[in-house]
């Protein structure tokens, strides 16, 4: 068995694990049967470390890339978990169909977006991935090979999604697809001058199919919250048909330099850059590929590898809507006292009911990327005093560095999701460093 | 007309079904695991809307291969070609080894290949044409201390078909060969080794450009060329004092 050392995408975490990438069905049996804990890996593409865990053993499943049934007229499909997005894009698109809920980078396959509970940049419209997974199937060291749906073991179907992949390896997942209606995107840039001005510009009509996100200044309490909304709209009148394909850049996400390069020069200097490109030379309506819009990443990893071997951190939170004044109100003032370093600001709006430890609640949903010190440490731990105080939902997937505490206050279920996890795999076989954390 | 692939569902035997698939070939795809073939159908069909076939078969039995053969004449008849990425290793293959382990590794890297291209000979014979591609090893270039039997069948399994192309040389069946090093599959995933694994999925693109090919021999990755005439024009004395200082 090969061993290997390991790390979070954020880096913030490390482990030597034990790595097996099966190919064969048996397989997965015959290496689950060999280890007391194991977890199974996607891409290994989580900010956090849910993916391994010490001497543990990682069952790395991108061979099951696999379609398994396609039904356009039912727009139903199943696929191995270890596809990744832009395999299945690839596939669905060509006949006018995808899955909305899906994160910004197309090298995350399907059994991770499932066990982490993914959402796209509509999930103010679409919700979360749950609501498109009809179907999944799961292997268990203990109870082998579980259908998992709506109308069989149930309970299981439900703590597996966002479920960290706790309940086993997901195998094979069955999506309801969705229709496409247009080509590419048409997306438009509308000027922000504070937080709170982002929040009443994204949240404008959520009824409304459109894929919409901010860009917020964070280099400065000056600049805090100026920026840009993008409005991505489905392009229907479009005769642009060569949009779709998605092509995958050839860096590696994991690979960072060796040095950190932002500091509160670089991230002002970029930051303004950025401003003024999208103010003074950008339409303030253009058209945009299908990559380009869904996945806006593919060609910008060098963001991540500029934080260097030391890595970053990154803190979601979704604020109920009768809340985000209080909460910019308060993030502002500890931004003025504190003043971290963020190198990026992010507005969505978001939709989804809370339940066992799904990143999910309706309201808006704040992303803030930090370099690791000491001082954004602090600030980070002032934000989840914040999110204790007003019942907030921190992500758990995003932010490595969450304590127990906060989640415990923050989630409502997390207490009963344990038993039920505990009661499911009593021996707990499954586990990583993330869940060891969570002391589940 | 379809192209028989012995080994299909998994490593280079899947690449291979993919290259095919994706120059709209129809397949026969033949493994021991029935699970991981009917998947691979699934996806090539679905993929590539071409015809596929699975059967379900252990080449480590030769009297299964056997039964395979009478049973399933007429679906022989038609292939045009057929593929062996077929290997099967064993722990514990070393000079000590049981009957049945000895027959079992010998049949499936050597006996079943060698019994089941007899048969299609004659087939391809009659058809006045057919391609034939096989796959050695290169642990087959000297004896070794682990993989014993593995290697010495693919030894022989690579005499046979140098056998096979010198017969064939004045006749319209094609034969390829290829002696492997490291290939990037699951068997070698995560491993360190001293030289760069090559692509499976690189090879079946070689594999399918050279099937109009008659009597190749090459080994993939190139560089394995020099490393196995090192090994062959070295005395076995000296060979022998260099495994000795490197143990």
């Amino acid at each position: 068995m090969t061993k290997k050392k390991i790390y979070s995408l954020d880096k913030n975490y490390s482990a030597d694990i034990f790595f097996k990438r099966p190919d064969k069905y048996k397989e997965i049996e015959i290496v689950s049967s060999k280890f007391d804990n194991i977890i199974t890996m996607g891409s290994c593409n989580s900010y956090t470390p849910a993916s391994f865990r010490k001497n543990a053993l990682s069952i790395q499943l991108t061979k099951f890339n696999r379609i398994i049934e396609f039904d356009k007229n039912q727009k139903l499909i199943t696929v191995e978990a270890g596809i990744i997005l832009s395999d299945l894009f690839n596939f669905t698109l060509a006949r006018g169909l995808w899955v909305p809920q899906i994160p910004g980078y197309p090298t995350i396959t399907i059994g991770g977006a499932v066990a982490s509970n993914s959402h796209g940049k509509s999930c103010g419209f679409h919700g979360t991935i749950k609501k498109q997974i009809k179907r999944i199937k799961i292997f268990h060291k203990l109870h082998g090979w579980l259908n998992l749906s709506n109308e069989e073991n149930r309970d299981i179907f439900d703590l597996t999604i966002g479920g960290l992949g706790l309940t086993g390896s997901i195998v094979e997942v069955q999506l309801r697809l969705e229709e496409l209606s247009g080509n590419n995107f048409v997306t438009k840039i509308i000027e922000t001058d504070s937080s709170n001005d982002a929040v009443k510009k994204i949240n404008f009509d959520v009824k409304k199919e459109t894929y919409c996100y901010s860009w917020n200044r964070s280099d400065s309490f000056k600049n805090f919250g100026k920026g840009f909304v993008f409005q991505n709209e489905l392009n229907v009148s479009s005769d642009n048909k060569l949009t779709k394909n998605i092509k995958l850049n050839n860096s590696d996400i994991n690979k960072n330099f060796i040095i950190n390069f932002w500091n509160k020069y670089s991230v002002f200097f970029a930051q303004s850059i950025y401003q003024n490109y999208f103010k003074f030379f950008k339409s303030k309506q253009h058209e945009e590929s299908f990559q380009k819009a869904i996945f806006p990443f593919i060609g910008k990893e060098f963001y991540f590898k500029l934080f260097g071997k030391k890595g970053f951190l990154e803190s979601q939170i979704i604020v109920p809507f009768d809340k985000t004044e209080v909460f910019i109100d308060e993030v502002e003032t500890i931004f003025k006292k504190h003043e971290p370093l963020i190198t990026l600001y992010s507005l969505k709006n978001f939709k989804g009911d809370q339940k066992n430890l799904r990143f999910e609640n309706d309201g808006i949903c704040f992303t803030f990327d930090f370099v690791k010190n000491s001082k954004n440490l602090f600030f980070m731990n002032e934000l989840d005093k914040i999110c204790e105080k007003y019942h907030l939902t921190p992500s758990i997937i995003k932010d490595s560095r969450l304590k127990l505490e906060t989640i415990e206050k923050c989630y409502k279920d997390f207490n009963r999701f344990k038993e039920e996890i505990n009661k499911f795999d009593n021996k707990r076989i499954y586990k990583s460093t993330l869940t060891d954390k969570l002391m589940i | 007309m379809s192209n028989l692939i012995i080994g299909a569902s998994s490593g280079l035997g899947r690449e291979i079904a993919y290259e095919f698939a994706r120059n709209s070939k129809n397949l026969i795809l033949i493994s021991r695991n029935l699970k991981d073939l009917e998947i691979l159908k699934s996806d090539l069909e679905i993929k590539f809307k071409i015809e596929v076939n699975v059967f379900q078969l252990d080449f480590s039995n030769l009297n299964e291969v056997s039964k395979f053969i009478l049973d399933n004449t007429k679906v022989l008849e038609k292939i045009e070609g057929v593929l062996f990425p077929i290997g099967m290793m064993k722990e514990n293959d070393n000079v000590k080894n049981s009957n049945d382990d000895l027959i079992s590794i010998f049949s499936a890297n050597f006996y079943s290949i060698n019994f089941f291209i007899s048969h299609i000979l004659n087939i391809f014979e009659e058809k006045k044409g057919g391609f034939i591609v096989g796959f050695g090893s290169i642990s087959g270039a000297i004896g070794r201390e682990i993989n014993v039997s593995y290697s010495s069948a693919k030894r022989a399994l690579e005499n046979y078909f140098e056998s096979l192309i010198i017969s064939n040389l004045k006749n319209h069946i094609k034969v390829q060969f290829y002696i492997l090093g490291y290939l990037d599959t699951n068997l070698s995933f995560g491993k360190k080794l001293l030289l760069p694994k090559g692509s499976p999925v690189n090879l079946a693109k070689i594999v399918y450009k050279n099937l109009n090919k008659k009597g190749v021999k090459k080994f993939f990755p190139f560089w394995w060329i020099f490393i196995d005439m090192a090994i062959k024009i070295l005395p076995f004395s000296i060979t022998k004092k260099i495994i000795k200082f490197f143990n």
